[in-house]
């Protein structure tokens, strides 16, 4: 296969540069699950589980996306599985749809957080300190934008390349460094403001 | 703060978020439907989750008992009671439930409810029963939304089992940290070296005495275990078991009074229960069974497990009737893994060495 239709989720957006199929495939669409389908699954389901977590901050959201993309992916699969890197790819169409999605999201897991901390708030000793400022800085974390979000999760914990970050949210380098900045100072704006629910 | 120590401090929460992903091996089974037989070892890993909050929640009456003043003048008769144990994951999500019976003799009775079980839930319908508990904090909200979380699940454990409950205790993992610091780590022995990045665990083969960020790691591990989610389990007993020794075999007054604060900040307990009252009459002695379970079954995108109910309240009359022994049939048992030399089935003992 030469060539990808786009015809489907977000294949119309892939940007110039995106690593397309190089090597022929025989797998009827439509019919058994190719082997190989089976075993990207295997190798990087609980990766993508964690991934999409930790962009959506709530681990129900992000399994019902990550079980969404991988049905719609083992339909396509044929035509994903020839990219050069099916994982980039898939994890694209999992960004993708957590930057797409209007439902479920509310206040509720920000506020529930923010629940926890109040009851580690009090807790002295230095591990409980460490944990506290961690899950503070998780709870700055959930309320940024999603892009900026999208942003940090790839860079730090990914260790995903800026020109990687930059095909994943479909954009250049220079707004991949933009929403990062962006992102870096309001957390450190944050982390100074007095009214902060947790200082 | 420097932009080192706050990528630092970032990168450790994004870690933590990502840590609270769901089992990839219950989704595994979603995408492949029937296709997965290693589903019941998901549950297991549930019940596991349960028994480091069994532990704290048997320990912490425990060491109540040893630093609480002598018992006041015309103290109540002791009665059995039922305890509703409540572990999460600090986000309110319930990770696992057990239903623990203490007779007058001081004995422990534990039963442990997959978090999968599909019960009929008032207003609801057919759920998983640790929905129970989010649903409930989702409506109430606010700091009373835990209270009401604990409760919702209560009603519905009661239900399904035909039990009274007594009291609730809910844990968060997270304090489980902070325990293990407090008794001065917790002694394991592991038969081959690990390392997971996932997790963070990086342990050296042999005996080793865990601290409190090595012991969670310890007890979430799970890639790379050579019997994923079952070699979890047993840690997680082994790891109750030497938590256990340790509390109580210390002696050390200023150890116990660690313990004791630790264990306080770890765990709540609804309004009202006289934990020190409690602690007074347990002992060491503890039993554990699984409820019956029946065959997988959709709920709505999830995957959860039926029960019959009649066979989960006959469960649980004779498993918590007084002066009862052993298993009563239908349970399901957590089995250590068959190595190439232990018996499949043996009781773990915390002198173990673990995968």
């Amino acid at each position: 296969m030469a060539h990808v239709t786009p015809d489907w989720f977000n294949v119309a957006r892939l940007p110039k540069g995106f690593p397309t199929a190089t090597r022929n495939r025989q797998q009827a669409e439509g019919g058994d699950v190719p082997a190989d389908y089976d075993q990207f699954v295997t190798e990087r389901l609980d990766r993508l589980l964690r991934y999409a977590t930790a962009l959506t901050c709530d681990k129900h959201l992000a399994q019902d996306i990550v079980q969404d993309v991988l049905l719609r992916a083992r339909q396509k699969w044929a035509r994903i599985g020839a990219v050069d890197a099916p994982y980039l790819y898939v994890k694209r169409m999992v960004t993708n749809e957590y930057l797409s999605w209007r439902r479920r999201r509310a206040a509720r897991d920000v506020s529930a957080t923010h629940v926890s901390l109040d009851e580690l708030a009090p807790a002295v000793a230095d591990p409980a300190d460490r944990h506290a400022e961690r899950d503070a800085m998780r709870a700055r974390i959930a309320v940024l934008p999603r892009k900026q979000r999208a942003a940090l999760v790839l860079r730090y914990y990914e260790d995903s390349t800026d020109a990687e970050i930059a095909k994943i949210l479909g954009c250049t380098e220079g707004t991949v460094r933009s929403h990062i900045s962006r992102a870096l100072h309001t957390l450190r704006v944050n982390e100074n403001t007095p009214s902060e629910v947790l200082r | 703060m420097t932009d080192t120590r706050q990528e630092a401090l970032i990168r450790e929460a994004i870690a933590a978020e990502a840590d609270q992903a769901v089992d990839h091996r219950s989704v595994l089974a979603n995408l492949h439907g029937k296709r997965s037989r290693r589903r019941p070892i998901a549950l297991f890993a549930a019940a596991g989750l349960t028994a480091a909050a069994a532990a704290v929640a048997v320990i912490v009456p425990l060491s109540v008992d040893r630093t609480a003043s002598a018992p006041p003048a015309g103290q109540v008769t002791p009665t059995a009671r039922t305890v509703l144990l409540i572990g999460t994951d600090g986000a309110g999500n319930t990770d696992s439930i057990v239903l623990a019976r203490v007779g007058d003799d001081g004995t422990t009775s534990a039963a442990w409810l997959p978090r999968d079980a599909v019960v009929d839930l008032p207003g609801v319908g057919p759920a998983r029963l640790s929905s129970a508990y989010g649903r409930a904090v989702q409506r109430v909200g606010g700091p009373e939304g835990d209270r009401a979380g604990a409760e919702a699940l209560t009603g519905a454990v009661e239900s399904l089992t035909g039990v009274e409950v007594d009291h609730h205790v809910t844990l968060d993992m997270a304090g489980l940290v902070t325990l293990a610091d407090a008794v001065g780590g917790v002694d394991v022995c592991l038969r081959r070296p690990v390392r997971d990045p996932l997790s963070g665990v990086d342990l050296p083969n042999g005996p080793v005495s865990l601290n409190g960020a090595q012991a969670l790691a310890f007890l979430r591990q799970r890639n790379g275990l050579r019997n994923g989610d079952l070699d979890r389990i047993v840690r997680q007993q082994l790891f109750l078991r030497a938590l256990g020794a340790k509390v109580v075999g210390g002696g050390d007054p200023a150890r116990l009074a660690r313990v004791v604060e630790a264990a306080r900040s770890a765990v709540r307990t609804d309004p009202g229960w006289d934990l020190p009252e409690f602690a007074r009459r347990l002992t060491p002695a503890v039993r554990t069974a699984i409820i019956p379970l029946g065959e997988e079954v959709a709920v709505g995108l999830e995957q959860g497990r039926a029960v019959d109910p009649a066979a989960v309240r006959a469960f649980a009359a004779e498993f918590f009737a007084e002066g009862a022994t052993g298993t009563p049939t239908g349970g399901h048992s957590i089995p250590l893994p068959a190595t190439e030399t232990e018996e499949p089935g043996r009781q773990p003992s915390e002198r173990d060495c673990v995968n």
